[in-house]
């Protein structure tokens, strides 16, 4: 059982309180008709799934409703940091550099 | 290992049904707070798990931009309609979705750690928060240091009632 | 002779306390506090059991819980029966009943041990060499075999009447290991504050300080100061002790898994107590402090009962009050043993002999040995034992520059054992912590860590009571430390502590054929070194395959006591240095755990969450079947008295389609939608259009998923510009929800509307058939029912019996149809209300399977069972519920991806068998030749078939490759014994023009 810091309830709680929610930082295109199979093809179905740094969505689904990023090391199943929804995706190296 | 006293007179944790009263769920973005908190006559936390209490109304924050409103019964018709073309915002009955069982007593803590995973000491009293008993979402709110609410979805309520007595029971056998 | 080894006075037995209980039926008196190991030893019983492949007699090797050999069934009355409980961690009380496993017919005359004389059949790999052939036998012979043969105890076939239970705990501080490295431990945490749980597996904190009461701490008797430390532990309000509580799994972010035993040592449990309690305990910082476990050494005849470790010898000598024989030899590589020797010889065991594989051993302990009156026979080795059930002598020979000279031998009942000390490392290994060998320390210590913990005490290769308290006391004040909190390093004045060392030995030398020595390395698995020799020379390098091969270690014990010398055999076969040969991976739970422990809560009805509408106990009380549906439980149908399932839904669907039935939808998902973009909302979730739907009025939604595949269905009532009331599947309530809300929050937050979860607060009552307004028009107020005001798809805030509600002209019947909704709580009321008034019109109950009947009459689909995650809209014949106009909605796109688009996609279809009275098979392969050869080219399969009791025939659906271009065709389902013949057609049966619906 992980523990995970929701970035709306500014808590680290346990696992059983959130779902996951795949690969984050794919956005849905604003005119769907407007792309080719090909481009449909990789929106749908194409993940990254890297061995290491993940972005990632969250959903603190029996707590306060909200999804969320996160980054997790998909090797240790550490997780870097979580933010909100909406927000850019954090630069690693910058991040890892603040810590140093 | 703490134990708890044996007595039958005073068990160490008790847990009963409360009977329904009016609640609401109250969803709206935070420029729409103070028009609502003023037709309400309620205040709206904004923090999550921070809880508002006024003469005759509760609200508690349980997402960024949701509210629980508890009122008597009686002012139901009253909260229903108190924001009607104020600003956008959903208000939704849901007085009969919820069952509320009220834990009391020195083994509370205990109690609620057979089903939830939280660290419970952390909640203070006045605040709440929506979590998991044992897999069934619930709601809930620290009343006092050892009385607690607990609210869940009706057709789990006799689940986590059982499991709520089952539990009462062992620690009042103190093992 | 009872109790002819019990030493008066000693140990911390109770001994005006006797406890009878009985082994294999004889009746044996322990004392208080004794474990069935001690007590049986106090007897002079050494003989338990018989081993997993050889059957070769057994004993007891160890005084904890690494206890490899003596296993036994314990019984705690009817169905309290448990196998392979390890009988030095099993706490004796009067009536506790103990058998011996393994042994037919008796412990002492075992048939089986005839495969010790075959021991070259069971050799490494045996299972895959010796009976693969012929493989004719492997299933009549060979199996059936091994399974008698072989195997640890028997299984309970009884199901468990004991309940067990789980809870989460938080702390700062989690110590795992109450011996002298977890007491300072925990004594450090525990004064700077912080919140701290020390567990121990042992009925009794203490460790090592149990066995080694000459010690002397702070001036105080080594017991003394466990009794004072303990007093303050218990005393500071911020301190747990758990004592039988075994550590079992060591997880992510310091979440340790704990398992207290609450009952078992006792003999009147209080009634309804949990016999054990799973703790999920999630801990700032975790020190383990586990100690270290001894090693045997590996030389032929080490099984014999009587041959057990010295420190275990130790154990039951200080803590039990018992000499384990009267005539104890020694076999040592390390010091440690010397000690145990000293003390055995004091309490009046005759030690006849030091037997150390070293060449030099400090003068001090040869002289302390002279002085007692044992040999001393330094670079000598063990070659042999004989007795036959229990050690009678010993083989000694001496070694002169790596030559074995000849043996003597030398009598004893009993033959003490040490190889060094391994440091139990397990927890640690569960978080993928690492190990590297450490040369001076002779064994692997932990090196890198990936969770906040510390390592204390023998466990990092510290021998001695002193270091370990110092080390324990460093490591919790490290642990407080790191939580904030100012923690002071306790000093400790120890005398009288035995530290040592010794040397790693891998098997001890021989003069004899190496290929006949039966030297066991993992006693519970019957593994020798020579099979690890042979695995070697057979070509397994790894030393996971050597494990695998051989088995070493993959037993209960998971090779506590096995792995290591596995591991020096191994290397020396492969002619590498252990380290780089590395170790096996240990996985949690440390030791074994019950399936009750494990479950927890969970068991019986607790299993699962069983949810059940307001109505369900009206339809208990009418005898109705039930059906699970996701979680909930509903009413499958309502058979009469004399009626089986088939007559039940025919007469329900008569009642139907001639009259009225009622039937129980609350479990319908439903979704409040609400806020001025509620309408956008929907156009962009749904497939069909909601702008210009009325308020009054209803619409079947279609939602797909991003990649066009039907995901959900419903009727959606509009009850106000701004307020839309969502129906689900009553499986996809909680995935519909989660789904909008991912589409709300993280594609569209722009807009203004909110969802909320109905599903519970209204409780349903579908009332159908063709005389339902009848029924219902009485009991409604404030709306006017008729046909004209109140048509097909229209929707009304009004009160029906007195409750106010949500009425919905809906059908999934075909025919005319209301939904009424209304507060949960007065779903019952309600529904009472309206079957009192129907009683005029024969109003009858109906269950899930009739529903599904009726609606299937009407080819309405019911997805999941229709659809299956891979049907689009025009699969399904749903084309009209798409909304031409529409720019976009989820899954709009994906409907012109090239294989949406391609030729010959399964399509719904119904199929009516030739012969009326078939009904199909749910599930059946559909091919349109039945004589083509197989395997035969299936071209779909069959979703839904019923008993229609409308047409007086059998109905079904289909999902056929391009099925509606083969309207009229035959196809053909192939099932045992015989071929069925099914007409392809539409999928709509009764009605398909819809004029019942207009009443």
């Amino acid at each position: 059982m992980l523990l995970i810091h929701c970035p709306y309830c500014d808590d680290t709680l346990p696992e059983p309180e959130f779902a996951y929610a795949g690969e984050a930082h794919i956005a849905r295109p604003a005119d769907p008709m407007a792309l080719s199979d090909e481009e449909w093809k990789n929106f749908l179905f194409i993940r990254s799934n890297p061995r290491g740094t993940h972005y990632e969505r969250w959903r603190h689904i029996h707590g306060c409703g909200r999804f969320f990023n996160a980054i997790r090391d998909t090797v240790s199943d550490k997780f870097v940091m979580t933010y909100r929804a909406g927000e850019p995706r954090p630069n690693l190296d910058a991040l890892k550099e603040a810590a140093e | 290992m703490t134990a708890h006293p044996r007595s039958l007179a005073q068990p160490p944790v008790t847990v009963e049904v409360l009977p329904p009263a009016a609640r609401f769920s109250l969803r709206l973005r935070a420029e729409a707070r103070p028009v609502a908190e003023t037709a309400l006559a309620l205040p709206l936390p904004d923090r999550i798990g921070r809880r508002s209490v006024g003469a005759t109304r509760q609200a508690i924050c349980l997402g960024p931009d949701e509210w629980w409103i508890d009122a008597p019964a009686a002012e139901a018709d009253a909260i229903r309609s108190a924001l009607d073309g104020l600003v956008p915002h959903a208000l939704v009955e849901i007085t009969d979705r919820e069952i509320t069982f009220q834990i009391d007593g020195p083994g509370a803590l205990d109690l609620l750690a057979i089903g939830i995973a939280r660290d419970l000491s952390r909640l203070e009293v006045g605040r709440g928060a929506r979590t998991v008993f044992d897999g069934v979402q619930a709601v809930l709110v620290r009343e006092a240091e050892h009385r607690f609410t607990l609210s869940v979805w009706r057709s789990f309520a006799p689940h986590v009632g059982e499991l709520l007595e089952q539990g009462a029971r062992e620690i009042a056998l103190g093992l | 002779m009872t109790q002819a080894f019990r030493i008066p006075g000693a140990g911390r037995v109770n001994h005006a306390k006797a406890v009878r209980f009985t082994f294999d039926g004889k009746i044996i008196e322990g004392r208080e506090g004794d474990t069935v190991a001690s007590a049986l030893l106090a007897n002079g019983v050494h003989l338990l059991g018989r081993s997993f492949k050889y059957h070769r007699p057994r004993g007891i090797v160890s005084a904890g819980s690494e206890e490899p050999n003596a296993l036994v069934g314990t019984s705690r009355g009817p169905g309290r029966f448990e196998p392979n409980t390890r009988a030095t961690m099993q706490e004796v009380w009067d009536g506790l009943t103990v058998e011996s496993q393994n042994k037919w017919p008796s412990l002492a005359f075992d048939v089986g041990a005839i495969n010790d004389r075959l021991y070259m059949l069971f050799s490494a790999g045996f299972y895959y060499k010796t009976f693969m052939w012929p493989r004719s036998f492997w299933d009549k012979v060979y199996e059936p075999f091994i399974r008698r043969a072989a195997g640890l105890g028997k299984s309970p076939t009884e199901p468990d009447p004991d309940h067990y239970t789980s809870r989460n705990l938080h702390c700062d501080v989690l110590v795992v290991g109450g011996g002298p490295a977890g007491l300072a431990a925990a004594l450090a945490a525990g004064r700077s504050g912080a919140q701290t749980v020390l567990v121990d597996e042992h009925a009794e904190l203490g460790g090592t300080l149990l066995s080694e009461p000459g010690v002397r701490i702070d001036g105080q008797g080594a017991w003394g100061w466990l009794e004072t430390t303990l007093a303050e532990l218990r005393a500071l309000p911020n301190v747990r002790l758990m004592s039988r509580t075994t550590a079992i799994g060591y997880y992510h972010q310091n979440m340790v898994g704990l398992c207290q035993k609450l009952t078992d040592h006792l003999a009147t449990p209080p009634e309804g107590a949990p016999r054990e309690r799973l703790w999920r305990v999630r801990a700032g910082q975790v020190v383990l402090a586990q100690g270290a476990i001894e090693k045997p050494l590996v030389f032929d005849g080490n099984d014999r009962p009587g041959v057990m470790l010295a420190g275990a010898a130790q154990t039951f000598f200080q803590r039990f009050g018992v000499k384990v024989g009267t005539r104890a030899v020694v076999v040592t590589s390390h010091d440690s043993a010397w000690h145990t020797a000293f003390d055995l010889a004091q309490a009046g065991v005759k030690v006849a002999a030091i037997v150390d594989i070293r060449p030099q051993v400090s003068a001090e302990l040869t002289a302390r040995a002279k002085a007692l009156g044992i040999e001393v026979l330094a670079s000598h080795t063990v070659t042999s034992t004989t007795g036959r059930l229990r050690v009678a002598s010993v083989h000694v020979n001496r070694v002169r520059n790596g030559h074995v000279d000849p043996w003597r031998s030398i009598d004893c009942d009993a033959l003490l054992m040490c190889g060094g000390w391994t440091p139990s490392l397990h927890l640690f290994s569960h978080t993928k912590g690492s190990l590297a060998w450490d040369a001076q320390a002779g064994a692997f210590l932990p090196d890198r860590k990936t969770e906040e913990c510390h390592i204390a005490g023998a466990g990092r290769g510290l021998w001695g009571i002193a270091a370990a308290l110092e080390d324990g006391a460093r490591a919790g004040a490290a642990a407080a430390k790191a939580l904030g909190r100012a923690a002071g390093v306790g000093s400790f004045a120890v005398e009288g502590d035995r530290t040592g060392d010794g040397v790693v030995v891998k098997e001890l030398p021989t003069d004899r054929d190496p290929g006949k020595a039966k030297a066991f390395i993992d006693f519970q698995n019957d593994v020798t070194a020579k099979d690890i020799r042979l695995a070697v020379r057979e070509g397994m390098r790894s030393i996971e395959h050597v494990k695998r091969y051989t088995t070493n270690g993959m037993a209960t014990d998971q090779g506590k006591l096995s792995n290591i010398n596995g591991l020096m055999v191994a290397a020396d076969a492969l002619g590498k240095p252990a380290p780089e040969v590395g170790l096996t991976t240990f996985r949690p739970p440390y030791t074994p755990t019950t399936f009750g422990a494990l479950a927890g809560l969970r068991r019986g009805r607790h299993f699962e969450v069983t949810r059940k509408t307001p109505i369900d106990a009206w339809a208990e009380a009418q005898g109705a079947v039930f059906e699970p549906v996701s979680l909930w439980r509903r009413a499958w149908y309502f058979p009469k008295a004399g009626e089986d399932m088939h007559a039940a839904v025919a007469r329900e669907c008569r009642a139907v389609r001639t009259s009225v039935g009622l039937f129980d939808a609350s479990t319908l998902g439903k979704i409040e939608v609400m806020g001025p973009d509620a309408a956008t909302f929907l156009e962009r979730m749904y497939t069909n259009p909601w702008a210009k739907l009325q308020p009054g009025r209803c619409r079947y939604g279609l939602l797909l998923g991003e990649d066009g595949f039907i995901r959900d269905d419903g009727v959606i009532g509009r009850l106000a510009v701004d307020k839309f009331h969502v129906t689900t599947t009553t499986g996809g309530a909680a995935r519909v929800l989660n789904m909008m809300e991912d589409y709300l929050q993280t594609e569209w937050p722009d807009l203004n509307v909110w969802l909320t979860s109905t599903t519970e607060q209204w409780a349903v009552v579908a009332v159908q058939g063709p005389n339902a307004r009848k029924v219902l028009e009485p009991l409604v107020e404030g709306l006017d029912l008729s046909d004209a005001a109140f048509p097909h798809m229209a929707v009304a805030e009004c009160t029906v019996a007195g409750f106010p509600a949500r009425l919905f002209r809906v059908s999934f019947t075909g025919e005319l149809g209301f939904e009424v909704n209304v507060p949960a709580r007065h779903g019952r009321a309600l529904w009472e209300a309206i079957w009192a008034a129907g009683q005029a019109h024969g109003i009858t109950p109906y269950g899930t399977e009739t529903m599904h009947v009726l609606r299937a009459e009407k080819g309405f689909i019911l997805v999941g069972q229709d659809t299956d995650g891979t049907v689009t809209p025009g699969d399904a014949g749903l084309d009209w519920a798409i909304g031409k106009q529409k720019p976009d909605f989820v899954g709009k796109r994906s409907l012109q991806r090239p294989d949406i688009v391609a030729k010959g996609r399964k399509q719904l279809v119904g199929l009516l068998t030739e012969d009326p009275s078939v009904v199909l098979e749910e599930g059946a392969q559909i091919v349109a030749d039945p004589n083509q050869p197989l395997p035969m080219t299936m071209i779909g399969h069959v979703t839904s078939s019923y008993w229609s009791e409308a047409l007086g025939r059998s109905i079904a659906m289909a999902l056929i490759e391009g099925g509606r271009d083969r309207q009229g065709e035959t196809l053909h389902i192939p099932m045992p014994g015989r071929t069925l013949r099914a007409k392809v057609t539409g999928t709509a049966f009764v009605d398909p023009e819809g004029q019942r619906l207009k009443v």
